[in-house]
């Protein structure tokens, strides 16, 4: 048992195990996006199939043990996000004067702080907002209706926009590297996995974003 | 006297600790056919005639194998020619007039000893930490009792083409050693000399990187471009297996 836990221990605490616990979390986090994305179609199809569909998922006994696992989710790829990329800025206490890149680098990859940080943000208010208001407003029109309200607002509409880009920035590097990670890389395979983690990272951002904009314009409501 | 006229903005810095700056230089006579190592003895012979500190760098083989140089040159480890060592570049990329910044590998695990010079020990005791192979002494085995296929044999090489600069610490946003050791772990691991040892090998191989103070690969593609050897990512791949798989059996 105690051998089992220094294993672990020296796994989590190394470079490549910090790593790849933030890629498979990294990974399950996708697979939550293409889960709700999914539900979110729903909402193509009118108020009372999107509100049954709030109402099953509500109603499942289960829901608080799914969402603690969701958020021990989050807080570990955050967590480990952040002890790797604190651990990385030590690294080179002195920077070069000059500085140029040698052609690895991507705009997904030397930001991947910066979007992860506007989406844990965009996530605070969108849980806020959907999940977490009042029982008031949920009882006139139920989620579709709140779903609805929020996005009257153009800031709101750019927020969620904004936000979704940078996720799909995030994910237009996480993807692959992930696989990188958990070492994933040939010759055959990987111009195969950059190019769908490409995609599905402007999917996410797409689809995700299409939802606010056509509420906005009308088309959804 | 014809030759290119340059300006050299060169990091001095005069012991371990000690604060240091940028310093410009001018050089003349430069032939197109010098490399840059002799650009920097020019510039040194100027200064060491006029009573002044020569600039401290390194190199010994000045051909390109024995990873001495390091040199990162106008943001870049060992300068803009990829494939390729400081000491192998040739002046013929620059033009007269041009200014050129030169700065030492900048990372914790490489701390500035002068100048342009800095320690890299740190990967000697990498290698220390499970870098080969114990054999028991006693004379050579029959070389076809341990057959290795031609693949396996090439794909080794590529991995032991590293000669240890550490060009990919210099170029790592993270200052990252992982594409060092991925290629230390790599070559040994593909060949059944290599397989005894190969979990403990690749387990404490990092945990020593790690303890040196390099940060964490973040995939970002930057060594490989730089390395000049051009050891691929796909050799950090490889030591993320490795250690996955150590982690779980050893
Ligand atoms: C739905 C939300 C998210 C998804 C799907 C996601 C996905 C991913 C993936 C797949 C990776 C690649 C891991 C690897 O290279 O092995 C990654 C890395 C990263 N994520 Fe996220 N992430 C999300 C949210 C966040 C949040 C909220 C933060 C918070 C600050 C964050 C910070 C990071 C950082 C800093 C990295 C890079 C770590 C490294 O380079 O090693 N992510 N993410
Ligand atoms: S001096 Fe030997 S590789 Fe440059």
């Amino acid at each position: 048992m105690i051998a089992l836990m220094n294993a672990l221990i020296r796994y989590a605490t190394s470079s490549i195990g910090k790593k790849q616990i933030v890629g498979l979390t990294g990974l399950m986090l996708c697979g939550f996006l293409a889960g709700h994305l999914a539900g979110n179609f729903l909402l193509y199809k009118g108020e009372g199939v999107f509100n049954a569909y709030a109402q099953f998922l509500t109603s499942n006994p289960l829901l608080p043990y799914i969402e603690l696992a969701l958020l021990g989710v989050f807080m570990t790829h955050i967590g480990f996000a952040l002890w790797v990329t604190w651990e990385d800025l030590l690294a080179r206490p002195e920077r070069y004067a000059v500085r140029r890149n040698a052609g690895g680098r991507t705009i997904g990859s030397s930001t991947m702080i910066y979007t992860g940080a506007l989406t844990l943000a965009f996530l605070l208010f969108h849980v806020t907002v959907f999940k977490l208001s009042g029982e008031a407003e949920q009882h006139v029109r139920g989620l579709f209706g709140v779903v609805i309200d929020c996005f009257k607002s153009g800031a709101w509409v750019a927020f969620y926009a904004a936000a979704l880009l940078g996720l799909g920035v995030h994910l237009s590097h996480g993807v692959q590297s992930a696989f990188q990670t958990f070492g994933v890389n040939h010759e055959k395979l990987t111009p195969g996995i950059k190019a769908a983690g490409l995609l599905f990272a402007a999917a996410m951002a797409v689809c995700f974003g299409m939802i606010p904009v056509l509420t906005k314009m009308g088309r959804i409501g | 006297m014809s030759g290119m006229k340059l300006t050299l903005k060169i990091w001095r810095q005069k012991g371990p600790g000690a604060p240091g700056e940028l310093r410009s230089y001018g050089v003349q006579d430069i032939s197109p056919d010098m490399s840059f190592l002799e650009m920097l003895d020019v510039l040194n012979e100027q200064l060491i005639k006029l009573g002044e500190d020569p600039v401290a760098f390194d190199h010994d083989c000045r051909e390109g194998i024995c990873g001495m140089c390091s040199l990162v040159i106008d943001g870049r480890a060992h300068g803009k020619d990829s494939g390729k060592t400081s000491c192998d570049m040739r002046m013929r990329g620059y033009q007269d007039g041009d200014t050129i910044a030169i700065e030492p590998f900048r990372a914790k695990g490489f701390p500035v000893v002068k100048d342009l010079v800095v320690d890299r020990s740190a990967f000697d005791r990498i290698m220390q930490a499970g870098g080969y192979v114990s054999v028991n002494a006693g004379s050579a085995p029959e070389a076809h009792s341990l057959p290795v296929p031609y693949e396996k044999a090439e794909a080794a090489m590529d991995h032991a083409a590293c000669i240890g600069c550490g060009a990919c610490v210099a170029a790592c946003p993270n200052a990252s050693a992982m594409l060092f050791v991925s290629a230390k772990v790599s070559q040994l691991a593909l060949l059944p000399q290599g397989g005894p040892e190969r979990a403990r090998r690749a387990l404490s191989m990092l945990e020593q990187h790690d303890k040196e103070g390099f940060g964490n690969c973040t995939n970002e593609g930057e060594c490989e471009k730089v390395c000049p050897k051009s050891v691929k990512i796909s050799s950090i791949a490889r030591l993320n297996r490795e250690f996955l798989r150590a982690s779980v059996l050893y």
